[in-house]
């Protein structure tokens, strides 16, 4: 009888080890897309992106999160065998990426909504190695019962506007938009922003701070500390919220203007799902989702908003004709040359 | 034998990662690869990096001197506290540590603000006519940051001064010392060892802090750390960040080095 027993009891550890391997090959064919991406929304990128798009491809997709610089120099250490398949950066930041070979370029015929995107957002940084993905203005913020108007961004050189301003700091990613419409706004004539930047060191003693991120311009108009800033369109609805009579401009020498974009790493092993997904991501439906709930203004010019979900996003005639690019390969020549310029003329 | 797995892992997991990042300090790629200062000296020769170095050495030692003189008195109040109430009281006083240091940093921004309470006492007590501007400068970023490591040196000297017996400075002051005498002969030599931990700690957290004098001072009062920042993640610079990560290390060996000198010498007066 003990044998008897012990023979059937090895034979169902046979049976469930046969059952849980074939369960692990099944599980091992599930292929895997690796998405390389920044950490902010990702709850909402899960939501609207992510689960739809697992559910239509049959596939597990990965994030990896983390700033420009964390993130290229990851994909740089793993250039001969990449990791990450899909990776979604600034414009400036995938051009860095490309030009050290770790992007791959496109065949835009794959993608079956290229045809519905912004000419700007098509081959946005040159080779055909990404695509845009959503935009974003930075205008002018003001406090309507503190200043009367704000039409120019020379108005920030006015006098009533000292010790009452914000700039963003160089090194972020508004930084440069911000010294490109200066640059403009006073006839600078070189693609090195000259004009713009001698016109801010000038007045740097009007300017409270020079702002790091959104975060930190939101409590400095709740703390009263300034009065007027330029803001990246995607802070707006945070900043409304404070309750404060703050005014949005579309000062007459336009917005400046940012994109992320997206590209496939050099070598992939899933290329194929890296365009099914950068096709889903610009479509209609995905694009009308993140911007509906306030996460990524759209690049498809399908999208229709209603108008307190236009208010917030970068989105609109007098948006769109207003935006002005900062170009990816001006940016990356004097990014080093600013920053000194920069650090010189403003840490005293 | 019992040391050797710990030891290796450290040997191997934290010493030689680090040492290969800061060697990378001394490769000089032009004209020909070699090892060598060339990178110190390029820094050292510009002079706004040799500024941003003296700004974060004075506000350093300005935080480990200030938060040593703080923390004597209270440590020595804490000792004489009744031992079931003494760990009450050192919790509540390091009860900071376990706030982000990004809440505590912007609870400052809310404090030294135009509408903040600190300027609501100041024109209540009428000392001053109009919100002054006390964010964005070296006072700003010197406040914060001495709220921030003041426990790890108060913790250091509590944990020094149970071990002192309180009947030897009772000797001291029975046999004629006064109380700069008790404190300077006795108490101060039999605490040094507290204080080099805690001065080490405290100067260490400052040159390395990064949040507090990025929000608190901004670019106006740019820090080795935040300098490190920018080359790293703005200019990819890594051979400079390197460079700098070398002299963050050097400075707190030399200041760790200087507490022990000074210890010393007291202990053999």
């Amino acid at each position: 009888m003990l044998k008897k027993a012990s023979l059937a009891g090895l034979g169902l550890s046979l049976v469930t080890g046969l059952l849980s391997l074939t369960a692990a090959s099944a599980h091992a064919e599930k292929r895997t897309l690796v998405l390389s991406a920044y950490p902010i929304a990702q709850p909402l990128f899960a939501k609207y992106v992510y689960t739809p798009f697992k559910e239509k491809c049959g596939c597990e997709i990965v994030v990896e999160t983390g700033n420009n610089a964390d993130r290229i120099a990851k994909l740089d250490a793993r250039r001969d065998n990449p990791v990450v398949d899909l990776v979604l950066l600034s414009d400036f930041g995938m051009l860095e990426a490309a030009r050290k070979g770790l992007i791959q370029p496109l065949d835009y015929g794959r993608l079956k909504n290229y045809g519905q995107i912004y000419n700007f957002a098509r081959n946005p940084i040159g080779g055909n190695f990404a695509v845009g993905y959503t935009i974003y203005s930075v205008g002018l913020v003001y406090r309507t019962d503190k200043i009367k108007s704000l039409a120019s961004w020379k108005d920030l050189w006015r006098a009533d506007m000292k010790g009452h301003l914000s700039l963003p700091d160089v090194s972020t990613t508004q930084g440069p938009l911000a010294l490109q419409m200066a640059d403009i706004a006073w006839n600078g004539k070189g693609d090195d922003f000259a004009t713009g930047m001698q016109k801010i060191l000038d007045i740097r003693n009007n300017v409270v701070t020079f702002s790091k991120n959104s975060a930190q311009l939101s409590s400095l108009f709740a703390q009263d500390e300034i009065w007027a800033a330029p803001v990246a369109r995607f802070t707006w609805a945070q900043l409304a919220k404070t309750g404060l009579p703050l005014k949005w401009s579309i000062p007459t020498e336009g917005q400046a203007a940012g994109m992320n974009v997206m590209g496939i790493v050099n070598k992939s092993r899933n290329a194929d799902l890296a365009y099914q997904l950068i096709d889903f991501w610009l479509s209609k439906e995905v694009q009308t989702a993140l911007a509906m709930d306030l996460v990524d203004s759209p690049v498809n010019t399908q999208v229709v908003l209603p108008k307190d979900k236009a208010e917030f996003n970068t989105y609109g005639a007098d948006h769109i004709a207003s935006l002005k690019f900062v170009k990816p390969e001006t940016l990356l020549k004097h990014r080093s040359s600013w920053m000194e310029q920069w650090n010189k003329g403003i840490s005293k | 034998m019992l040391v050797m797995p710990a030891l290796i892992f450290t040997v191997v997991c934290f010493l030689l990662p680090v040492l290969a990042l800061l060697l990378e300090a001394f490769r000089v790629d032009a004209p020909a690869a070699h090892w060598g200062l060339g990178r110190f000296a390029d820094f050292f020769a510009e002079p706004l990096n040799r500024q941003v170095f003296l700004r974060t050495l004075r506000i350093a030692a300005l935080v480990t001197l200030v938060s040593a003189l703080l923390s004597y008195p209270a440590a020595q109040a804490i000792v004489r506290v009744a031992p079931r109430y003494r760990g009450m009281v050192l919790g509540m006083m390091i009860l900071p540590l376990m706030v982000s240091p990004i809440a505590r940093t912007y609870a400052w921004i809310v404090l030294f603000g135009r509408n903040g309470a600190i300027n609501s006492v100041l024109l209540s007590l009428g000392l001053a006519d109009e919100p002054q501007r006390l964010l964005f400068s070296e006072m700003a970023v010197f406040v914060g940051l001495l709220q921030l490591l003041l426990p790890l040196m108060l913790m250091s000297l509590v944990s020094s001064m149970e071990n002192l017996s309180r009947d030897i400075t009772l000797a001291a002051s029975t046999l004629g010392a006064n109380a700069w005498q008790v404190f300077t002969r006795v108490t101060l030599p039999l605490t040094q060892e507290g204080l080099i931990v805690g001065g080490t700690l405290v100067f260490t957290g400052c040159v390395t802090a990064y949040v507090t004098p990025a929000l608190l001072g901004g670019p106006k009062v740019l820090m080795l750390e935040t300098l490190l920042y920018q080359k790293v993640s703005v200019e990819s610079d890594f051979g400079t960040a390197n460079v700098i990560a070398v002299i963050l290390v050097l400075m707190t060996l030399a200041v760790n080095a200087g507490l022990k000198r000074i210890s010393s010498s007291r202990s053999t007066v």
